[in-house]
């Protein structure tokens, strides 16, 4: 005989947990952080250089945790632009976890920074399952990739807060419609912010890079207690 | 064996380590319970939390093979996404997370359901493993 015993709990309890303490070490310290997430190829690190080029001459200090299967070439690239920048290879995995980010602070003082990257493995669908602490996922979607994205993977623009249509100079070559792109998301998430960026031509990062310090600012607002 | 036209393992490796996740759970439960053998294991697959679940039973398989949980069976429920109107507060199922309310017709639907990843139960043996002499049949 056997006997069914209801338990009713996440899958990914012990990832939220860690990820509740990453929370918890960032927001005493005043930190703002970005999960970005996206395909392979739509643009993540090209974005954080250029994001890391436009803070180098403002207040705000950065630094990178940037995901990868194999080798070290994000960190290469990262680190050439004033910040630190960490490169976590997961091996084979598919997205990083809470653990993997943990491992990686102890090689990187969260003393001194005000916002922290991570970019997370090229994936649109496993990252999303897991909580790295930060305060904001963000999608990239770049104008390459097709506007039907939103809905064939619903899961990561379910849980974003921001999404970056992004390589919008190329929108005169690509059948995209950006329209389409935001109204399918929205289904999905109402209250998905977007900003249109590029790393090449207008529109720029600009928008995008004031985002980010208007959310560092708000954070700090709402945590006085932070110590920068 | 490696499925040779679909192989999970190439869909998404991150079922392998969600297969992980519910073997540790499921073995604190069972010890909190005697260690009593587990038969059965639910799972609750929201259609938005990104997993796979054929994926995942083949990477289930593979996690738990030669360990105390092989044989126990993985009863997956697939939890579709379920919106609920904010006009009227009627709950139903879209269509390609069409918002219009099918109740009141207004596009205010928001989604309510088919994020989960849950654990929902365990079936276990009533007798304790390992105990000669104290079964009663």
């Amino acid at each position: 005989m056997t006997e069914r015993v209801p338990v009713r709990e996440n899958v990914l309890k012990e990832n939220d947990r860690v990820a509740a303490g990453l929370r918890a070490a960032f927001g005493g310290r005043g930190i703002f952080c970005v999960n970005l997430i996206s395909s392979p190829g739509a643009g993540k690190t090209s974005i954080l250089e250029g994001t890391l080029e436009a803070l180098r001459g403002s207040s705000v200090r950065a630094a990178v945790l940037t995901g990868d299967i194999q080798t070290e070439r994000d960190a290469d690239r990262l680190r050439r632009h004033g910040f630190p920048a960490l490169q976590i290879t997961t091996g084979g995995t598919c997205h990083l976890d809470a653990a993997m980010v943990r491992r990686a602070l102890d090689s990187l003082p969260l003393d001194g920074i005000d916002v922290l990257f991570i970019e997370n493995v090229g994936n649109l669908v496993c990252p999303a399952s897991y909580d790295l602490g930060e305060d904001v996922k963000v999608v990239v979607l770049s104008v390459t990739e097709g506007d039907d994205k939103p809905l064939k993977y619903p899961g990561i623009f379910r849980r974003a807060g921001l999404m970056l249509l992004h390589k919008m100079d190329l929108l005169p070559h690509a059948r995209f419609d950006p329209a389409a792109a935001v109204a399918d998301a929205r289904r999905v998430q109402p209250d998905l912010e977007v900003v249109e960026t590029s790393c090449y031509g207008a529109p720029g990062l600009g928008a995008w890079i004031a985002w980010v310090q208007r959310r560092l600012e708000a954070k700090r607002a709402a945590e006085p207690h932070a110590q920068p | 064996m490696v499925p040779s036209v679909r192989c999970p393992l190439f869909q998404g490796i991150h079922e392998l380590s969600i297969a992980e996740s519910i073997a540790d759970s499921v073995r604190q439960h069972a010890a909190l319970r005697g260690g009593r053998r587990v038969r059965r294991i639910g799972v609750r697959v929201g259609d938005t939390s990104g997993v796979n679940a054929e994926a995942l039973d083949f990477c289930f398989a593979i996690v738990v093979r030669g360990t105390d949980l092989e044989g126990a069976a993985l009863d997956l429920e697939r939890v579709p996404v379920r919106f609920r109107c904010e006009a009227c507060g009627h709950e139903f199922e879209p269509a390609e997370f069409d918002p219009r309310c099918p109740a009141c017709g207004v596009e205010r639907g928001r989604l309510s359901g088919g994020d989960e990843l849950s654990l929902a139960y365990l079936e276990l043996d009533d007798e304790e493993p390992g105990r000669p002499g104290e079964t009663t049949g």
